[in-house]
């Protein structure tokens, strides 16, 4: 009997802790049912395969994160996200100004490198374009 | 009663009073307008002190279990508190000193007591009572 | 009968101690907090020594189904504002006043908080208010009396408040920059350590989330210099929630917003506008009342969602 009462009484106990510790590691904020936000309400379908020289900005994220291009060929930035979003050169190459829903931006790359941009309202969205001669 | 099983009683209600002191002090000194902590340190203080009182007077055996319970959820969450966080709440070393290690010392002390005396009533050798813990172990070797 | 199971006796017998447990448990709750709210009032029997109200994330120019209209409900957080049934010493917005940064949203952000009824209006920017111009529009319809890209302090009542920008030259979370880093430093060198210090900033000064940039890449060497001070309370917008955390000295609140809230931490793949159920949406706005009582080391905050 000693057994099994203790181990009923440890399991108990162990149980309370582990709630405990359960409760204490998770995230205070309380949950007000947040819904997936309602899809764009813009036209253009969701990102098509982009061409050489076209970066799309869907669901914050650059799509393709890095791009290469030759020497002088201009990139097409196009925001399909319903936030607003910039094109910002590391370097402070380009600057975009704010793009809405649906805006272009586009920049011509004569040098080669590796251009680091991000976008200056959500930087961790993060692309590059690689130029290559 | 025998002194062992007394002695047992006021070890456990020391240890819990001495956390409950210092969870309480703090809670009335500042900590009571801390998010969730605040609510957390008044009901240990609270349960604390009742756990107590009660296994001070005489109460039964499960008192000890729910008194290391407490024990211990204060450790876990004093060992939360200084690494990952508890709550949005965290603090370095030893602050606030010394209710902090106070504390700490208090509790450790109620779970060795807790240990020690689930581990007797599992099979080291049993002290004769008339009365006190682990009386419940007693009746089994009785049946036949 | 079960040998091994207890007697109605012994079950009442268990009961009684369990109630007993209860009961003093909560009375000892109750004398606690008696004389817990008895040191409070002693603090505090006087009115506190300054009352001020936070507002944040207006993005005045946003339309769409999480908020079709923003300006109606900043000006309903105006209104109450302005009914608290006391005249704030000043009211702070913790930025993303504008949405895109469009001089037309500048001006109609600004001429609404004429309407609130304070001694002082302060702001700090939000990076939708330096979309396309390193703040300079922010600026110059803000920033008058602030120093480098829009920072200052002030002393009001015994305490000091220091404004700092960290929306400018982004990385991947917020940034404080040496300039301002110094700047800090310099404030504060004077200060008894017993000051307490509010510090007011769009992105919180914590790492509340970096993955979104929920963060500030500096801003630990800022709260460097303020490691001696015994109050130290950091309020913040920028991530549309309520959430606060203690580390240390220091106490961090985020406000929540008058537009439309965001998820909570790593609740979906980005920090997206949430559109709610219908009637939902003031649920999750809000404006937030803060009062200081000399004596006190921990401001006393007063959530309120929009009615």
């Amino acid at each position: 009997m000693d057994i099994a009462r203790f181990r009923k009484h440890s399991v108990a106990v162990l149980a309370a802790g582990v709630l405990l510790a359960g409760c204490s590691a998770s995230r205070p904020a309380a949950t007000s049912g947040t819904s997936m936000p309602t899809a764009s309400m813009s036209v253009t379908a969701p990102s098509a395969p982009v061409s050489g020289d076209q970066v799309s900005i869907d669901g914050f994220a650059f799509v393709p994160a890095t791009l290469k291009i030759k020497a002088g060929t201009t990139v097409v930035w196009t925001n399909r996200d319903e936030e607003p979003h910039t094109v910002a050169a590391s370097d402070g190459s380009f600057h975009s100004p704010g793009m809405g829903t649906g805006a272009t931006f586009s920049h011509t790359f004569p040098a080669a490198g590796t251009f680091d941009y991000v976008c200056s309202i959500h930087p961790m969205m993060h692309g590059s374009v690689v130029v290559t001669a | 009663m025998t002194l062992p099983s007394v002695l047992i009683r006021i070890g456990f209600a020391t240890s819990l009073a001495a956390s409950a002191i210092c969870h309480a002090y703090l809670y009335v000194h500042g900590y009571q307008h801390i998010p969730s902590i605040g609510t957390a340190f008044l009901v240990q203080a609270s349960v604390s002190f009742a756990i107590a009182a009660l296994i001070l007077v005489g109460g039964p055996g499960w008192l000890g279990w729910v008194g290391a319970a407490t024990a211990s959820g204060s450790l876990v969450a004093f060992a939360l508190s200084r690494t990952v966080g508890v709550f949005g709440f965290s603090e370095r070393g030893w602050d606030p000193s010394p209710y902090a290690a106070v504390s700490v010392g208090a509790e450790a002390v109620t779970v060795l007591l807790w240990a020690a005396v689930a581990a007797r009533s599992f099979g080291l050798p049993r002290w004769p009572r008339a009365q006190g813990w682990p009386q419940k172990a007693r009746r089994q070797t009785t049946s036949a | 009968m079960n040998p091994d199971g207890m007697s109605r006796r012994q079950l009442l017998r268990h009961t009684a101690w369990f109630g007993a447990a209860v009961g003093f448990a909560v009375a000892g709750g109750e004398v606690i907090s008696h004389i817990a709210g008895a040191e409070a009032a002693e603090h505090a029997h006087a009115k506190p020594t300054l009352r001020f109200a936070q507002v944040s994330d207006s993005h005045i120019g946003f339309t769409g189904a999480p908020n079709p209209d923003v300006a109606g409900t900043f000006g309903h957080a105006i209104e109450q504002i302005n009914n608290l049934g006391y005249t704030p010493d000043f009211v702070i917005h913790t930025g993303d006043l504008t949405h895109l940064s469009s001089p037309e949203q500048f001006d109609h952000v600004k001429q609404m908080m004429t309407g609130l009824k304070t001694p002082h209006v302060f702001t700090v920017p939000g990076e939708h208010d330096s979309v396309d111009d390193a703040g300079q529009k922010y600026r110059q319809a803000f920033g008058a009396g602030s120093v480098g890209d829009g920072w200052y302090s002030f002393d009001i009542s015994g305490v000091h408040v220091i404004a700092l920008v960290n929306t400018l030259n982004l990385r991947k979370l917020g940034h404080l920059g040496a300039d301002q880093l110094a700047f800090v430093e310099k404030d504060v060198a004077r200060l008894s350590s017993d000051t307490p210090i509010i510090v007011f900033s769009h992105i919180p000064l914590f790492a509340m989330y970096p993955q979104w940039g929920w963060g500030t890449d500096d801003a630990t060497q800022a709260l460097g210099y303020l490691r001696r001070f015994s109050s130290v309370t950091c309020l913040n917008g920028h991530v549309h929630q309520l959430f606060s955390k203690t580390e240390g000295n220091v106490t961090f609140y985020s406000g929540t917003t008058t537009a439309y809230p965001l998820p909570h931490p790593g609740d979906g793949p980005a920090p997206k506008p949430v559109t709610l159920p219908a009637g939902k949406l003031h649920d999750a706005l809000g404006i937030r009342e803060v009062s200081y009582t000399t004596g006190e080391t921990t401001l006393a905050l007063k959530e309120q969602r929009l009615q």
